[in-house]
């Protein structure tokens, strides 16, 4: 009597089993296909259509191509313009700040001192609140007549201090500066402190025997070989800080005016809050393309040693 | 004049609001009965309110609503359905939670599924489901001011065949004449009317009866100290109150955050009151630069002055916190503004996120200064488009807006629904909910009497939005003329998106309602209602 292996050994390969055999990697991979495609490759095509056709509410159900117009309707808008402009200036006055700021906390923190492992669980505790209650206590932190802000102030500055912290300018600029980098300079922090811990101390070592001060140290050994840690640092955080818009909505929702408007929130009140569709989704599309030509240099600079040594 | 009131070293401030004091017997025994009432308050208010729905739903004697029990005996077919709602988050959603949503099942057998969304929100999400037509919601709540864009983008559905199947035609003849057009659009009717939001103004009796400040204003204008009437002599009492009494008391505070609630409606009130029409209707050219606007907004930024600082950025919630405590002689508000200061909604633990208040019995009811109150927001229950239950959603929203059910959802401690029948002015028990709720209802017929509307044409959401980005960039000191050409401009431009002649017609439609401007308002019309 055969076994069961003999007999399934015997049996004649099937139609379908044949083609499943022959298909076996693609129905493998087939649901992250269907996945991808559903999730990611359908919305991106259906918003590039978006982009070229009227999708207004306040315009009607039908959507007729426009081409360009939803591209040049933004571009015509001053306050897109300016929303553009004052996404750029945040994003680098942030980035700088925090690198600075986590560039000191990282140096700091390298040598082992008492009390090290407790500062630094409390300075990465920022990262972990959502930017949103980041906002909603900076407010509440400076909000007249209820916020302290006004208060501490007086005790170091002479007389009393009546700023309206959300509404004066520049203060409030400097509140949202303030608000993003308190809660990603532990990211930076982390980063830098990552990539000094992996410096070599006989580098050190050597340029000690050579006479070199620790100020030469640091600008002759610590930063050329930081260089790639501060680039992808700097790389995520800038990407991340172009799209600034959690605090931005918590704490002052653009304004006065529309004085705090950045790109993100201009497209999300034309999108999710007017329903002008068409000319959010191809604003969306310009701040992508705007933003993927500066990843696109960053990360070229980025792999730039790496290349040189494969070479 | 300042030192003479407020800084007198023999007077304590105290002593200049009239009636604080009893004696500790009777202050003991006040407070004793207040107590109890209020710990007793939200039982038997919800008990006596839910069964008088019932009674106005089923019953078959005198206390029957045809309008209601009409409506719950078609709904009965329906049993099992479960409909979806949306309600404004907080305290209006309360309704459909514990009143109209367990009511209508228990009647029915129809279940309520609720999405609750902030006011703003709740436009966008109706939008969004009208996209998606997942079915999720069949009766939301809509403000007057979208009924144009949701009408004429198929949103919503024209109630009329449904209204003359159940025979409800009598629901509309009990409304106030404002709020009896704002659910016809084009000749057909979108929804039933559901929430008063008129504005009024609420001042401090006290304050105004003051002997001393009294004296002190008179002697300083030459002329009595009473409860504003215009613009100018608003700004005139709020200044002296705040001159005098500040930082006890300020003569005024109310939300100026962007967006909460919305600065465009302080500008719609004051700018028709004024005298100020939004556009030219022929060439429909914005017309809010010009000289009426640039007064109308001066006289805004002078309220400014006269509220606590960083009044800029107070959402309005923070605004009644601040009447709420006593630290504001007079605001603009919302009907809730005279139920909360008597403590009626506080009594609920819904309402915790007010501070109980400190001025009971002292708040009285006036008309906006210039008479002409904002209507400002509001709500209509409609029925969507994309229903799969259309007629259950229907019958849903004739019984709850029917006269007796809408009497009851008025008088909820807990949700923020106004009266807006004139058997609801007129209600005896909604009178004896405090000393002096008849003169509150006489006030807000009177208002809605003398009531302009907000912008209600089709992107109306773009022109407040654009109005109200303007008078915060003018908080912080932008100035005025150029602010102000900056969002005509944005207006001209949105009705040129829009279309102009689409818009002059949308536009025209919005001039025939009554209160759409000062001119034309409900008691100019003839039809003011008298309580």
């Amino acid at each position: 009597m055969a076994t069961r292996a003999e007999r399934i050994g015997r049996r004649r390969p099937t139609a379908v089993s044949s083609w499943v055999d022959r298909h076996i990697g693609w129905l493998l991979v087939s649901p992250a296909v269907l996945i991808v495609v559903a999730l990611t490759i359908f919305p991106l095509g259906f918003s590039l259509w978006l982009a070229f056709v009227q999708y207004d509410f306040t315009l009607g159900p039908e959507h007729p191509w426009v081409g360009l117009d939803n591209f040049v309707e933004n571009w015509k808008d001053p306050v897109w313009r300016a929303s553009l402009w004052r996404t750029v200036w945040f994003s680098v006055t942030m980035v700088a700040i925090e690198l600075v700021l986590g560039m000191l906390l990282a140096l700091a923190m390298l040598r082992p001192f008492r009390a090290r492992r407790v500062l630094m669980t409390l300075f990465v505790i920022p990262l972990f609140i959502s930017p949103v209650v980041v906002g909603g206590f900076f407010d509440l932190f400076v909000r007249r007549p209820y916020g302290v802000a006004n208060q501490l102030a007086s005790w170091v500055w002479p007389g009393t201090v009546t700023v309206d912290f959300t509404n004066d300018s520049p203060w409030l600029y400097l509140v949202l500066i303030m608000a993003d980098v308190w809660q990603w300079t532990p990211f930076m922090f982390v980063i830098l402190l990552a990539g000094l811990s992996a410096i070599p101390d006989t580098l050190y070592e050597a340029a000690d025997l050579d006479g070199a001060k620790p100020r030469q140290s640091f600008f002759f050994v610590t930063l050329p070989l930081l260089v790639p840690i501060i680039l992808i640092a700097v790389t995520f955080r800038l990407i991340d800080a172009a799209k600034l818009f959690d605090i931005i909505f918590s704490l002052t929702r653009g304004g006065p005016g529309t004085d705090t408007y950045t790109t993100s929130y201009y497209l999300y009140q034309q999108g999710f809050e007017f329903f002008h569709l068409g000319q959010g989704t191809a604003g969306a599309w310009m701040f992508l393309i705007m933003l993927s030509f500066v990843s696109f240099w960053l990360v070229r600079r980025l792999l730039k040693p790496v290349e040189e040594n494969s070479l | 004049m300042s030192d003479e009131v407020h800084h007198d070293p023999d007077v304590p401030q105290e002593d200049y609001m009239s009636g604080l004091r009893m004696a500790r017997r009777d202050f003991l025994v006040k407070s004793g009965l207040v107590a109890a009432a209020a710990a007793a308050a939200p039982g038997w208010l919800q008990t006596e309110q839910a069964a008088a729905a019932i009674k106005a739903s089923t019953s078959a004697g005198a206390a029957r609503d045809s309008i209601a029990s009409s409506a719950v005996a078609a709904a009965k077919q329906f049993e099992g359905f479960a409909m979806g709602r949306i309600n404004e988050a907080g305290p209006q959603a309360l309704d459909d939670k514990n009143f109209s949503g367990p009511l209508w099942e228990k009647l029915t057998g129809i279940e309520t599924k609720l999405t609750e969304a902030p006011f703003a929100q709740i436009r966008t999400k109706i939008i969004a489901e009208n996209l998606a037509k997942s079915g999720a919601l069949d009766s939301v709540e809509v403000s007057p001011a979208w009924i144009p864009d949701f009408a004429d983008q198929g949103v919503i559905i024209p109630i009329d065949s449904l209204i003359r199947k159940n025979k409800a035609q009598a629901t509309v003849a009990d409304l106030h004449p404002l709020y009896r057009a704002l659910a016809r659009y084009k000749g057909k009717t979108w929804g039933f009317f559901d929430d008063g939001d008129v504005w009024a103004l609420y001042y401090r009796k006290d304050i105004f009866s003051n002997a001393k400040l009294k004296a002190a204003y008179k002697a300083k204008f030459k002329r009595d100290l009473r409860v504003p009437r215009g613009w100018d002599e608003f700004n005139q009492v709020a200044q002296f109150i705040t001159d005098q009494m500040a930082p006890k008391v300020y003569g005024t505070g109310m939300g100026r955050a962007l967006g909460n609630p919305g600065n465009q409606f302080y500008f719609f009130q004051q700018f028709r009151a004024n005298g100020g029409r939004f556009f030219n209707p022929q060439t429909m050219k914005a017309e809010i630069s010009n000289a009426i606007a640039v007064r109308t907004m001066k006289q805004i930024l002078l309220q400014n002055e006269a509220s606590p600082p960083g009044v800029e950025k107070l959402d309005f919630v923070s605004g009644w916190g601040l009447w709420l405590q006593g630290k504001t002689a007079m605001i603009m508000a919302w009907p809730p503004t005279g139920r909360i200061s008597e403590n009626i909604s506080q009594r609920d633990k819904a309402f915790s996120f007010l501070p109980k208040s400190q001025i009971v019995g002292k708040v009285g009811y006036a008309r906006v200064p210039g008479q002409n109150g904002e209507h400002a927001g509001a709500f209509i229950k409609c029925v969507m488009a994309t229903s799969e239950n259309k007629e259950a959603a229907y019958l849903f929203n004739q019984w709850a807006t029917s006269p007796s059910v809408s009497l009851q959802r008025v008088m909820l401690p807990y949700t923020l629904r106004d009266p807006y029948r004139i058997s609801h002015y007129r209600a005896p028990s909604y009178k004896k909910l405090w000393k002096g709720a008849d003169q509150y209802l006489v006030t807000l017929a009177e208002a809605a009497n003398d009531a302009v509307l907000d912008l209600s044409m089709s992107g109306a959401g773009d022109y407040a939005n654009a109005l109200d980005r303007s008078m915060t960039s003018m908080y912080a000191g932008k100035d005025v003329k150029d602010a102000l050409d900056e969002a005509a401009r944005e207006w001209d431009s949105i009705t040129n998106k829009l279309g102009v002649a689409k818009q002059r017609a949308s536009y025209a439609i919005f001039l025939k309602y009554p209160g759409a401007t000062s001119k034309n308002t409900v008691r100019k019309l003839g039809q003011a209602v008298k309580v």
